[in-house]
């Protein structure tokens, strides 16, 4: 009888060591999407969003001024249209990356990245003003165009590119090798 | 290395005929296998191998790219007006044909930046509009 109770604990406890490896590896395998989710965020960010070039472009007075100076009222009324139609874009574009780097922060960061204290909490500080500027700019630029709060603007890329910069720390050790065993691993299970 | 001296060859030869980024974004573009997105130039192939001559083209449609989305819209404007003029075709053809085919759509490098490309196809049809406004005022009808 000893015996049997003996074999049924050893069971037990092999069935329970067994479902909670099994848990680890989908906790892994969603740590390794959620690195390259937060890989692809940052590039997006860093190569098609935030470059100051482009940011200036679309929110570049000197285009309203040439359109202001030389044509009639209709293209002006189509320019400020199509003109929000991308500013707006550019806004929701870049909460998106942003909404998805912060979930890496949130939940994986800590498990790769050896960030102080002082340096989460900052982080978080600036993810929450980032989201809030973020909403705060969409609903500006629906009601009066995308020339209304160019500052904000502003202070939002700048924003933005710290995040990046910090985001960057945290993924330095995902070089495109580790990426793509990874990517290979998520793949094959 | 040799990707890169394919570049410099590429604009010393073919690229310096086209003064404009939008030129140059055309031309490019009518190199490129719609099929496949490969592009082909016989004489930098026969120079350098059709690998590094496709990798080389493609970096300077890139190059192309970055330049004209980095243009005012008044450059744009006057690139168009230029280009316009190079194709010896009536503006009121040219403008209606590119009204309605869009043809700036299929010009862009693969793999470009989506926000890019959606700015600049903003820029080219406000462009397009101001063009025609022009050639309105030119034949005394009213604005579009």
């Amino acid at each position: 009888m000893i015996q049997l109770i003996s074999f049924l604990l050893i069971g037990a406890l092999l069935l329970v060591s067994l479902y909670s490896f099994m848990r680890r590896e989908q906790r892994a395998e969603g740590g390794s999407g959620a690195l390259i989710e937060a890989r692809q965020a940052l590039n997006t960010l860093q190569a098609g969003l935030l470059p100051p070039e482009l940011v200036g472009r679309i929110f570049a007075r000197g285009d309203l001024e040439y359109v202001e100076a030389k044509t009639s009222k209709e293209i002006r009324e189509l320019f400020l249209e199509e003109r929000k139609k991308i500013a707006l874009s550019w806004v929701s574009r870049v909460r998106k990356q942003v909404l998805s780097l912060r979930r890496f922060h949130l939940r994986s960061a800590r498990f790769y990245a050896q960030l102080s204290v002082r340096t989460e909490v900052a982080l978080a500080v600036d993810f929450a003003a980032l989201l809030l500027e973020c909403r705060a700019l969409q609903v500006f630029m629906y009601v009066r165009g995308p020339y209304a709060v160019p500052r904000m603007v502003g202070s939002t890329a700048a924003t933005a590119t710290r995040v990046c910069k910090i985001s960057e720390q945290s993924l330095a050790f995902l070089t495109p090798a580790y990426a793509g065993r990874m990517g290979n691993r998520a793949a094959r299970s | 290395m040799d990707v890169q001296q394919a570049a410099d060859d590429l604009r010393r030869r073919s690229l310096s005929e086209f003064p404009r980024p939008l030129d140059r974004l055309i031309y490019l573009a009518s190199m490129r296998d719609y099929n496949t997105g490969l592009y082909y130039h016989d004489g930098l192939a026969s120079r350098f191998s059709q690998e590094v001559a496709c990798e080389a083209m493609a970096d300077c449609h890139r190059e192309a790219f970055r330049q004209l989305v980095g243009c005012s819209l008044e450059d744009l404007v006057a690139q168009m007006e230029g280009y316009m003029a190079s194709t010896h075709t009536s503006p009121a053809d040219f403008l209606t044909a590119w009204k309605g085919l869009e043809p700036y759509r299929v010009a862009v490098p693969v793999e470009s930046d989506p926000l890019s490309a959606q700015f600049l196809f903003s820029s080219f049809k406000i462009a397009l509009v101001i063009l025609e406004s022009r050639l309105n005022q030119r034949s005394g009808e009213p604005d579009a």
